[in-house]
């Protein structure tokens, strides 16, 4: 399996990107870690006549916490995610990173990119929607930053312009008193996920539910805030009938699409459940507790 | 039914090379141990080779034009333009090579004889993915970038992807054979009415289906074939695992002299079976050779191609079964209409028809048995040996019809067995249908197993957990791996079938410098066959494994093969080694020979064993001795003096395993199929989320016997691995095709293989019933007979009991299970499993 001819073009610097992205025209891609890109470019089911690589230009792979906010340089990994003590901050970002694809995706694949490939699928265009997040973006006109709630347009569609390039991801801290969440079904590691949900609530008098968003992934043609499903808990007490119709709200939300992973009607028996695990996971760690949350496979 | 008579028989007349006196072996000292695999730090340390790390001077590259129809006439092929591209050398097509080759035998009778299996698709195309063309070239790159520019218009014809379809002719793969039906034959055993009639509990049970899915090997299909024009030799670097049947099936086609065919294998990254059908491709690979003026071409499959156009196992249906059963719950008879789909060509099939028959009454003592057997041709990827190949799919019928029986008696699973279990005082036993089980003890094996999980602590917690509302199942699986199998069957498929018995080769040589050197007739694809053959040669000789020189791979050049030569039916413990046993004993022999002549002593005197200057021959009580480079310097290179009566010593050993097999009485389907029968037994415990219908397996046993392990360790990672298949096969893969044909598991993202976050646990426990009838009591072993699946179906049945799902696929999965609980609340399962009680049950 080999990729049709392409030219490569590394960047020294995201002012050097952006003029080769214009330079070589709509047929050039930017390649961070080509864990969705090169398997593409192999099968010949994408052809860019060029690659510009941008994981040598310094600074773009750091992780911090700064000014409140969890800051991720685009190339930051999966698996530096995974272990970052400084990312560990927001337990929903772990949960996600934990169960990327397999490890050697893990160790090559990047958040920046993605963001910026915006499969519905994606783990990260879920967890994050979950959080206060924003896309820092640098085009011609310099660095500008885009809420990710405006960033993914649609499935492989995002409001980048072909000269754009994603360089950081800035998550703010949740408040105290907050909890999240993200579940997965996978089949098995190196596949995406069935359905995924990402709830990230907040609390008040230890089981008022003051604030929520609750995200759905893989069941639509982008991740999908379910606001129903938020109505349902939002300002009540997490009660089990709260919390069974929030997940039946959900249920309702998703636009699943029947395929090897799932049919459509199992798929949203799926994201009610997982909705309403990753409540009670949410609920469990805004008051403080230890809960598992992440992946889960078929067998185990 | 036991038979001492056959025992003694078969014991006496399978060959195990000269017994030769003052030649005897030790009592084993390395057989047995588990020793580290002698091939682990060659692989581990990349030093393994691989097809794909050989490279040939003037080397080019093979791509593959694919059709993405499953059915269709082909309108236009025009290559012109590939031929064009830069770095083109030539290119092939299926009008082109039909002038030049044969079809490949069909081992089927009557009509299958008709059919026309080239190795690229001609006129028509008959699965999705299947080769029209192919474009040689100097790089790959451009041999793939070429076959882009190949136009191919199809005609669409209507796709017959189910077995039942099939069935009905609507639509013919192979007009010529006038129908989809490529084998019928009824197995009849016993008086299955008269068992009917005498019932106590009469069950008819619906639809069960066994689904398709396949192996995948870590390394895919590879190939560099070379058609010297000087010679008219073909030389074949491969991966092959059964390159005896490959030439004899390439011979013809090609037109050459099966000489001429030299195949080598070095190292193979895991076969599991369906890499025995690899040889269409080889011929292609051949003839792009020949028509390059002799340059090596080299194929390497990729994934995708893999999953599309490789071989998947067999899938079965099962149709109408009736049961009878004593009030006991105790099986009487079975009648049951059986469609194999052996996918578009029948390649190693319809061998698959008869196989299964080598575990008739699986682990059960009923005796009237009574199974129509159909195979089917459809529009999808031809089968091919997958490991537990066919019995694996009856195996699972059996089960399903113990458990489906047991639960609408109210037998408990563990009590439903062991009521029909064959005894171990019954062995060796004798099957309806003329098979020896060699040895056995499943009800020991079953209370091992039941130990090993904590069975009854198990029972309490389920009883509990069901209280809860919660889904928990127990299940076993029981199931035989038959090894060394009698070639002699495929007369019951095809009577003028020329083959039968079974045979293999070992050749053990001292080298001019003494070292002793294994050459196997083995096609080993990390079985360890290469730590085993150095054990048994150890032994022979009263040495050390390390420091027997073991050649790994085959190579025809070596001269240790039969036409029964490959890796394949559970077997190398018995035939691959007892060959090698035979050679190192005929070696030892003339050892004996020649250190007594150059010692002055008596045979009777000598030993043999390791000394300060390597091994050696030695006079018992004396300081006399010889080591093994003086007795190789006096054969090869200092042999004048030497009397006359020792010149037929050639140091170079060749021995030929044969099992005592007859041929089958073709018109009863009767006779013995195979020599051993290894038997796994498993349990798990498997919960079904209530929310997600995820099976989750909360614990899991195997138990394997497979007579005398030769190496404990080599054992059990055999059973590690064919676990993991199964375990995979129950839960995760399944080549699935919708209505249309079209594959939709062609990459492992859809197919998703098993991988290590999905397994659970494994306890392990091996139990010894050494067999009868071979060398050190060695069964064949590591196919595993699919027991994780049996066992998987078996506790998701009891599982989902409550809710009146009854288990009748052998691939469940979150959304199956899911739809099934719906199903079986809507009523759908109602008539599935009908009972007739005649008398009352206990």
């Amino acid at each position: 399996m080999y990729a049709a001819a392409f030219s490569y073009h590394r960047a020294a610097s995201l002012q050097e990107a952006v003029k080769l992205l214009q330079d070589l025209g709509d047929d050039a891609r930017i390649i961070a870690g080509g864990q969705s890109l090169i398997p593409l470019m192999k099968m010949r089911m994408t052809r860019p006549a060029a690659l510009i690589d941008i994981n040598f230009i310094p600074g773009l792979s750091e992780i911090q916490n700064s000014k409140g906010e969890l800051r991720f340089g685009a190339l930051a990994r999966h698996a530096d995610i995974e272990d970052s003590s400084v990312a560990s901050a927001i337990p929903i970002v772990h949960d996600c990173a934990t169960g990327i694809a397999d490890v050697q995706v893990r160790n090559q694949g990047t958040i920046g990119g993605s963001l910026a490939e915006a499969d519905p699928s994606g783990d990260w265009g879920t967890a994050l929607l979950a959080l206060d997040t924003t896309v820092v973006c640098f085009g011609p006109g310099g660095r500008h930053t885009v809420p990710f709630e405006a960033f993914i347009k649609d499935a492989y569609t995002t409001v980048l312009a072909h000269d754009e390039i994603v360089t950081a991801v800035h998550v703010k801290m949740p408040p105290k008193g907050s909890g999240g969440a993200h579940l997965a079904f996978k089949r098995s590691a190196p596949v995406y996920p069935t359905v995924s949900a990402s709830v990230q609530l907040t609390l008040e008098d230890h089981n008022t539910c003051k604030d929520v968003r609750v995200i759905l992934g893989c069941v639509g043609l982008t991740a999908i805030r379910a606001k129903e499903a938020e109505a349902a808990v939002r300002g009540k007490s997490l009660s089990e009938k709260n919390i069974q119709a929030a997940s039946e709200a959900a249920r309702a939300a998703a636009e699943p699409q029947s395929d090897m992973r799932g049919s459509a009607e199992y798929k949203r028996a799926l994201v009610a459940t997982l909705v309403k695990r990753a409540i009670a996971i949410a609920a469990r760690r805004a008051r403080g507790e230890h809960a598992e949350a992440g992946h889960e496979y078929v067998g185990r | 039914m036991a038979s001492k008579s056959v025992a003694k028989k078969l014991k006496r007349k399978t060959s195990r090379g000269p017994s030769a006196n003052g030649a005897q072996a030790a009592p084993a000292k390395w057989v047995g141990q588990p020793i580290r695999r002698k091939e682990e730090n060659r692989l581990v340390s990349g030093r393994g080779i691989f097809v794909d790390d050989e490279k040939m001077p003037g080397m080019l590259h093979i791509k593959f034009v694919r059709s993405s129809y499953p059915h269709a006439k082909i309108a236009r092929l025009d290559v012109s333009q590939a031929e064009k591209f830069p770095g083109v050398v030539c290119t092939l097509t299926g009008a082109e090579i039909k002038k030049q080759v044969q079809p490949f035998i069909e081992i089927g009778p009557g009509g299958a004889q008709k059919i026309a299996d080239y190795p690229m698709a001609v006129g028509k195309v008959v699965f999705q993915g299947e080769p029209v063309a192919a474009v040689v070239a100097e790089t790959r790159l451009a041999a793939e970038d070429a076959a882009e520019l190949v136009e191919v218009d199809y005609e669409p014809l209507q796709p017959v992807v189910t077995a039942e379809n099939a069935l009905k002719d609507e639509s013919l793969l192979h007009p010529a054979m006038g129908t989809n039906r490529n084998w019928h034959g009824v197995f009849t055993y016993g008086d299955v009415e008269k068992a009917m009639k005498q019932a106590a509990h009469a069950v008819h049970i619906g639809r069960l289906h066994f689904h398709r899915f396949s192996s995948t090997p870590l390394e895919c299909n590879v190939i560099i074939a070379t058609w010297d024009p000087r010679s008219g030799d073909i030389e074949y670097h491969c991966n092959n695992t059964f390159p005896s049947f490959a030439s004899q099936f390439l011979s013809p086609a090609l037109g050459v002299r099966i000489d001429q065919i030299h195949m080598k294998s070095f190292d193979i990254g895991g076969g599991f079976g369906i890499k025995i059908t690899s040889y269409p491709y080889m011929a292609v690979c051949a003839l792009a050779s020949r028509k390059a003026r002799g340059r090596a071409v080299k194929w390497v499959e990729t994934r995708i191609e893999h999953m599309q156009a490789s071989a998947h196992g067999n899938e079965r249906t099962f149709l109408d079964t009736r049961v009878a059963l004593d009030k006991n719950g105790v099986v009487l008879a079975i009648d049951s209409k059986h469609v194999d789909d052996c996918g578009a060509f029948p390649r190693y099939e319809p061998l698959g028809c008869v196989i299964w028959a080598q575990v008739l009454p699986a682990t059960y003592r009923v005796k009237n048995i009574r199974i129509d057997m159909h195979q089917v041709v459809t529009n999808k990827c031809p089968v091919g040996p997958n490991r537990g190949y066919s019995r694996m799919q009856h195996l699972w019928f059996m089960e399903r019809i113990l458990d489906i029986c047991g639960q609408t008696l109210g037998i408990p699973a563990d009590e439903m067995r062991l009521r029909n279990y064959i005894r171990k005082n019954e062995m060796p036993y004798k099957t309806p249908n003329g098979c020896v089980y060699d040895s056995g003890d499943y009800a020991n094996m079953l209370s091992t197993a039941k130990k090993l999980i904590g069975w009854d602590d198990w029972k309490k917690k389920q009883a509990a957990a069901r209280k809860e509302g919660r889904w928990i199942g127990l299940g076993i699986g029981s199931t035989l791996d038959s090894g060394t199998n009698n070639f002699g069957q495929a007369r019951i498929i095809n009577p003028d079938a020329p083959f039968s018995g079974q045979s293999k080769v070992g050749i053990v040589k001292l080298d001019i410098y003494g070292e002793v050197v294994v050459s196997m007739g083995s096609v080993p694809q990390g079985q360890g066959h290469e730590t085993t053959a150095a054990q048994v040669v150890a032994d022979a000789l009263s040495i050390t494994p390390d420091l027997v020189n073991v050649r790994p791979g085959f190579d025809t050049a070596h001269n240790a093969y039969t036409g029964h030569t490959g890796t394949y039916a559970s077997q190398f413990a018995v035939t691959g080694l007892t060959a090698i046993h035979g050679a190192a004993m005929k070696l030892r022999k003339e050892l004996s020979r020649l250190a007594a002549w150059k010692l002055q002593a008596k045979e009777k005197d000598l030993e043999f064993g390791v000394g300060a200057q390597g091994p050696e021959v030695r006079v018992s009580g004396t300081q006399k001795s010889i080591n093994y480079w003086a007795l190789a310097n006096l054969v090869n290179v200092n042999n004048a003096g030497m009397p006359e009566s020792l010149w037929d010593i050639t140091l170079n050993c060749r021995h030929v395993f044969h099992a005592n097999f007859q041929i089958p009485d073709v018109k009863r389907k009767y006779g013995n199929l195979t020599l051993t029968y290894a038997a796994q037994i498993h349990t798990a415990v498997v919960e079904v989320d209530r929310e997600t219908f995820q099976p989750k397996i909360l614990a899991y046993a195997c138990v394997d016997d497979c007579g005398k392990a030769v190496n404990p360790r080599i054992v059990e990672g055999q059973v590690h691995g064919a676990a993991a298949h199964g375990i995979g096969a129950a839960l995760l893969e399944d080549c699935a095709y919708d209505s249309d044909g079209n594959l939709l598991t062609a990459t492992f993202s859809d197919y998703t293989p098993i991988t290590a976050v999905n397994m659970p646990e494994l306890l392990y426990a091996h139990t010894e019933s050494p067999s009868p009838f071979t060398l050190n009591g060695a069964k064949g072993m590591g196919e595993g007979g699919a027991a994780p699946v049996h066992t998987i179906c078996s506790a998701l049945q009891d599982a989902l009991y409550p809710t009146g799902v009854i288990i009748d696929d052998s691939h469940n999965t979150g959304d199956s299970l899911f739809r099934a609980v719906q199903k079986a609340e809507t009523g759908g399962y109602a008539g599935m499993v009908q009972v007739e009680h005649r008398r009352p049950s206990r």
